[in-house]
């Protein structure tokens, strides 16, 4: 099973390397540091925003409305859409460093931990609800702040794996 | 100031960062200076995005707590970055990237503590007044500063 999942994932791996783009990514000196630099731009967005809105579900900041702090998450989307791209292009451009680095592993699966939360809060019928009634000076349920506090530390351990790239698998 | 620069890279604690071969060390420098970057920028952004009209409801003077996640985060790279200079002070120090660096850190630093002293004046409610004009264009150039600080900082892995 996990050989048959690695062997999956080498090709995938290898498809996305022969694309325009992944043969680019090493080729063109310029792209793979404009590519870091919108990465870290990304990161400071989706952090920003996100953590907003993690500490207003853990209950604090208060005085402001759930739904008012809600209306910046779309800058914390752009900030992970941009992350989403850039990762994607330097896994293109290099995948054999990250797909034998185990920090790269433990990165994808907080990335998945930090999205299946997401999703759990975006799409359940109870939720929307439920935000709406969260005005200014009311406390969160412990479910938004079981939701809040696994996003921030999610992201932060993302932050953390892919920092340790270099360092734990020699990705450059 | 050459000389300076070696007899800092040649301290133990620089050996120490450079050498050592731990994630403890070095590693863990920089992922502290990319904590303290998420936490500065990020609670910048914000901030400068509800000045800009973004988040309309969120009440300002509830984003005047995001200056004590900024000062956190200047604090931690301050001195996470001091660390990451000791450890190659020479090339670091005769770079022209670094510099246009520090200046940059510098200015967006100084915008931020125009934007407190221009939007959340003492005595006057924040909540009942509207943005001024100057704290838009403060709101601006902050997010411009910041943009470019931080390509300066990861384009010097690469000169």
């Amino acid at each position: 099973m996990a050989n048959v999942f690695m062997s999956m994932a080498e090709a995938t791996a290898k498809a996305m390397h022969e694309t325009t783009i992944g043969q680019q990514m090493t080729l063109q000196p310029w792209l793979w540091p404009t590519c870091e630099t919108l990465h870290f731009i990304g990161l400071a967005m989706l952090v920003g925003a996100a953590g907003l809105f993690d500490l207003r579900l853990l209950g604090f900041m208060r005085r402001a409305s759930l739904s008012a702090v809600m209306e910046l998450r779309l800058w914390a989307g752009l900030g992970l859409a941009i992350n989403l791209v850039t990762g994607l292009m330097f896994f293109a451009g290099a995948p054999d460093q990250y797909m034998h680095n185990p920090a790269w592993w433990w990165k994808v699966a907080f990335i998945l931990i930090a999205g299946i939360n997401i999703l759990t809060f975006e799409f359940s019928p109870t939720t929307k609800a439920l935000v709406e009634k969260i005005g200014p000076n009311d406390n969160t349920p412990m479910r938004f702040k079981v939701a809040g506090g696994l996003s921030l530390f999610s992201w932060f351990a993302v932050l953390y794996c892919g920092r340790m790239l270099p360092f734990i698998g020699n990705a450059f | 100031m050459q000389e300076l620069f070696a007899t800092i890279e040649g301290s133990n604690v620089s050996t120490w960062l450079r050498e050592s071969n731990t994630i403890w060390a070095y590693p863990l420098v920089l992922t502290l200076h990319t904590v303290g970057l998420a936490l500065l920028v990020g609670a910048n952004t914000t901030l400068d995005l509800r000045l800009l009209g973004f988040g309309r409801r969120i009440p300002l003077s509830v984003m005047q707590q995001s200056f004590r996640v900024m000062w956190a985060g200047f604090w931690i790279n301050a001195i996470s970055g001091a660390f990451l200079f000791a450890a190659d002070a020479t090339t670091k120090g005769s770079t022209r990237l670094f510099a246009l660096k520090l200046g940059l850190v510098l200015l967006g630093v100084i915008v931020i503590v125009a934007t407190r002293r221009t939007v959340f004046v003492e005595g006057i409610d924040v909540d009942g007044i509207s943005v001024s004009g100057l704290a838009k264009t403060l709101a601006v150039l902050s997010l411009l500063i910041w943009v470019t600080a931080i390509t300066a900082g990861r384009l010097m892995a690469y000169v």
